[in-house]
């Protein structure tokens, strides 16, 4: 009995194309499941040319370096503003700007909020890591309460430094956003999500409809110094509480 | 009983996370050989489990491993 038995391989998944392999992460940073995600997001919606991502300072820049698309860096904090701007002087692009939790809850916030309330097209897209990645784990402002850094060794207190801060639920109730979501990667199920999710904040600015905002979250092994495992841990049980997921915005269309 | 996939890791990427074998639902990545740099990587130790599910490949935040599925000739 002969039959035909034609084995093919069938490439399942691909390795993006970065200009720079492997890229300069921590060993189980999240940050590298995100920007690959971002990779495949603007792949299958066909911007990869006219997609323009703009980094700040901190460990987000170090993936934003990386992308096989057009990048603009600029200071650690007004990477909104410096995406206004790009919007402005050309309209057909598409705009998107990285930040992490502390440039854009400390630093940045001014930017972020005023850019929120002008109603820019663009989309934010924040990676918040609950700390200081790049200098060494300080307190950033969306520290979880009782969470140890070298700045508040005896866990964050309340009265000291205040609660931790929530991006997208703070401008979602602006008229001018239309996308203000919340998604993780630390479980592949939630990988899907997220990455459905951010789908949908770039339709948004597609559709021109606004502001959009999608902040992940993620994990630092280094300065949590827990092991990366640990860290999905702590992340479902720790963070998911004080960070809920899902949209809290979505507009259809605009008033 | 074929093999129905099978994944490549490029071991100078490797950071030795672990993410992987965490996520492996046949569990058919380990982590224990040293790889180029001086610390345990992740290997394939058992290739006949892979099913080619791709989790492994899309959990990497390194982007060391890719995934092919075996795509039978008669089943199409």
């Amino acid at each position: 009995m002969s039959q035909k038995t034609a084995i093919t391989k069938k490439l399942i998944c691909k390795r993006p194309t970065f200009r720079m392999l492997p890229l300069g992460f921590c060993s189980g940073c999240h940050y590298g499941i995100i920007y690959r995600l971002l990779d495949e997001v603007i792949e299958e919606m066909g911007i990869k040319g006219d997609a323009i991502c703009i980094g700040g300072g901190g460990c987000s820049m170090i993936g934003a370096m990386a992308m096989d698309i057009d990048t603009f860096g600029g200071p650690h904090g007004p990477g909104t503003a410096i995406a206004s701007a790009l919007k402005r002087v050309s309209p057909n692009a598409f705009i998107f700007a990285v930040q992490g939790d502390g440039e854009q809850g400390a630093i940045g916030l001014g930017s972020f909020v005023a850019t929120a309330a002008r109603g820019e097209n663009i989309t934010v897209i924040t990676m918040n890591n609950a700390c200081y990645g790049m200098t060494g784990g300080q307190l950033a402002p969306t520290t979880l309460l009782g969470m140890v850094t070298p700045t508040t060794p005896e866990g964050r207190e309340q009265v000291m430094s205040g609660y931790p801060m929530h991006g997208p639920e703070l401008v979602a109730p602006l008229k001018g956003v239309a996308y203000a979501a919340r998604g993780t990667v630390h479980t592949p199920a939630n990988r899907q999500k997220s990455k459905k999710m951010l789908k949908t904040a770039f339709q948004k600015q597609q559709q021109q409809l606004g502001f959009g905002v999608f902040e992940f979250l993620s994990a630092c092994p280094t300065n949590w110094k827990i092991s990366p495992t640990d860290c999905i841990q702590f992340i479902e049980e720790k963070m998911l509480p004080e960070f809920p997921l899902g949209q809290f915005k979505n507009i259809e269309r605009k008033e | 009983m074929a093999k129905k996939g099978e994944i490549i890791i490029e071991e100078s990427f490797c950071k030795g996370c672990g993410l992987c074998e965490l996520f492996c639902n046949k569990k058919s990545i380990s982590m224990g050989k040293i790889g180029p740099g001086g610390f345990p990587i992740a290997q394939i130790s058992d290739p006949e489990t892979c099913n080619g599910c791709g989790t492994c490949g899309f959990m990497c935040p390194d982007m060391a491993i890719e995934v092919y599925k075996y795509v039978d000739g008669r089943s199409l």
